[in-house]
């Protein structure tokens, strides 16, 4: 049951489901259509990593055993992948070792097979909501990035003294220009940035370095 | 009349010393009435030899140091031949004697190291085996059933929806049916795979059974010297049931009954096996142990699946042999024995009382 159409919405989230069970798979595509959530599902992560993931707020739903590489192996090396996925990982056998390997490796919800409806449906809500934070904070640092590209590099050299404390007339003399032009760069560079105080610009200046 | 046999391995080896005495005996008076020349005191080995097989260790050793001994003594009463032949011969036949007695013991402590090992082993292929079994039972079952929540979960949602999302709860309910039937095929080849099966019944002495089974465990209960009663009834009518499961539940039950034994702290180790009839007609066997027994409120419990008292049990034996018992048309149950130990009992239906 899943949503082809991909350009229903950038902010229409997703749920992916890694699982080799088909039974499984179907139940949880048909769970989350009735409360309209769009899913793509994949029998194994070897699947799941050929996919080009959609621009929009998602989350993985991943089982631990599996032919081929293992979930919680796949859970491991998610960081390294770049993916930035909040995952749940559900599984038929666990135990609380896997519990606390799987929590380790950062998976928001460890669920064992059968789990309850409700406690999955949560978990997903959880990660997606957490995943949408996640992507309008990136949205926001590029929007940033893109704004510190506008200066130009005297406007640069005057931000990274403000931000640091500095005084005009101790930017002026560091950079040996007059505190007028020190002047002039810097209110350029607070409306460039989009700053309204001093507070906003260092604010502004950490995401761009963070 | 009834038949009886008492087993006493103390006794047993007393009496299984007196041939090697008298073996000894024997080549001590030609050691010393023939020739320094000839060196009879070397067949003091074969005793040793023939002695590791039947005494313990204790007792093997005693017997070397008694054949050294002997072989000295003949030296200084031996009068015929020359004296340096005799010391030369002498020394041999000591040798001889130390190294075999060495070898044949270090022989059997291997032998014993290796049963041992092999039954620590069996037991553990039994338990992890097991241990696997259930896990992938576990995986089995609960993948259909994972199916079946979370579709039943759908479904209800699909209801709730307004207007109700008849078609798609009409196929989250036909994905609830097919997967019940797959979980419950599941179960069906679990069953069939393992002991399921029908009793494959027909008329036997259960007599029979309980000799083949009690010599089967013959060297655990000599090992651990337990002493054996067997009191079966002779002309026993014969029981209609599956032979081969009607072993199993006695070969388990006597298990159990060694084990309640060797864990105990008492030192009377008394097992005592019964067959007789029973007024309605029905053939009862009870094993009576001596053993750790067990407490009031126990008992109840005694039969229920995964429940021991063992520290390294699993709870399945008294499980499955009452099922066994009763899809063969018996009952089973449990009694304090007196002063201590335990009392299991079954019936089953003799062939007598089905045609009369």
């Amino acid at each position: 049951m899943s949503d082809d159409s991909y350009d229903a919405g950038r902010d229409q989230p997703v749920v992916y489901i890694v699982d080799d069970e088909r039974a499984v798979r179907e139940s949880l595509e048909d769970l989350l259509a009735s409360v309209s959530l769009r899913t793509r599902s994949f029998a194994s992560v070897q699947d799941f990593l050929n996919f080009e993931l959609v621009d929009a707020p998602s989350c993985l739903v991943l089982d631990v055993r599996m032919p081929g590489q293992s979930g919680m192996e796949f859970l491991g090396n998610l960081a390294q992948l770049g993916l930035r996925l909040p995952t749940i990982v559900i599984t038929g056998h666990g135990d609380i070792a896997m519990g606390v390997r799987a929590m380790k490796y950062g998976a928001i919800e460890f669920l064992t097979k059968p789990f309850r409806d409700q406690d999955l449906l949560d978990a997903i809500n959880q990660g997606i909501g957490a995943d949408r934070v996640r992507r309008a904070k990136d949205a926001a640092v590029s929007e940033l990035k893109e704004r510190w590209q506008t200066l130009s590099a005297g406007e640069q050299d005057v931000m990274k003294r403000v931000v640091r404390g500095l005084l005009n007339k101790q930017i002026a003399a560091d950079l040996d220009v007059s505190e007028i032009t020190v002047k002039v760069r810097r209110s350029h560079l607070m409306r460039k940035m989009g700053a309204k105080t001093l507070a906003d610009l260092i604010r502004f200046y950490d995401q761009i370095h963070g | 009349m009834k038949l009886k046999r008492t087993d006493w391995p103390r006794l047993q080896s007393l009496m299984l010393i007196a041939p090697f005495l008298l073996a000894m005996a024997v080549i001590f008076v030609m050691d010393t009435i023939t020739d320094y020349a000839i060196a009879a005191a070397v067949f003091y080995t074969t005793v040793i030899l023939v002695a590791t097989r039947l005494l313990s260790a204790r007792a093997v050793v005693v017997l070397a140091c008694s054949c050294v001994l002997l072989t000295l003594v003949s030296f200084a009463f031996t009068r015929s031949g020359v004296y340096e032949v005799g010391l030369v011969n002498t020394a041999i036949s000591i040798v001889a004697i130390g190294v075999t007695t060495y070898l044949a013991l270090r022989l059997v402590a291997a032998e014993a190291t290796a049963y041992e090992t092999r039954e620590r082993l069996l037991r553990i292929a039994r338990v992890t085996s097991l241990g696997e079994l259930t896990a992938s039972i576990a995986h089995e079952i609960n993948q259909p059933l994972t199916a079946i929540v979370t579709s039943a979960g759908a479904c209800t949602r699909w209801l709730a929806q307004q207007p109700p999302s008849l078609d798609n709860a009409r196929r989250a309910i036909d994905r609830i049916v097919q997967e019940a039937n797959r979980s419950s095929e599941v179960i069906a080849r679990i069953r069939g795979f393992t002991s399921g099966k029908e009793p494959q019944r027909s008329a036997f002495d259960l007599n029979d059974a309980i000799g083949e089974i009690v010599s089967l465990a013959r060297s655990q209960i000599d090992h651990h010297e337990i002493a054996l009663t067997l009191d079966l009834q002779p002309s026993l009518p014969e029981v209609l049931a599956d032979k081969v499961q009607i072993e199993q539940v006695v070969g388990n039950l006597l298990l159990n009954a060694i084990e309640a034994m060797t864990t105990s702290t008492n030192k009377v180790r008394q097992l005592r096996i019964v067959s007789s009839t029973t007024d309605n007609g029905a053939v009862r066997c009870s094993i009576a142990d001596s053993g750790v027994g067990f407490h009031q409120g126990e008992v109840d419990h005694l039969f229920d699946a995964f429940w021991t008292t063992k520290a390294d049990g699993i709870g399945l034996g008294l499980t499955i042999s009452r099922s066994i018992i009763e899809a063969n048309g018996g009952r089973i149950w449990a009694e304090a024995n007196q002063p201590s130990g335990a009392v299991l009992l079954f019936e089953l239906p003799s062939v007598k009382r089905d045609t009369e």
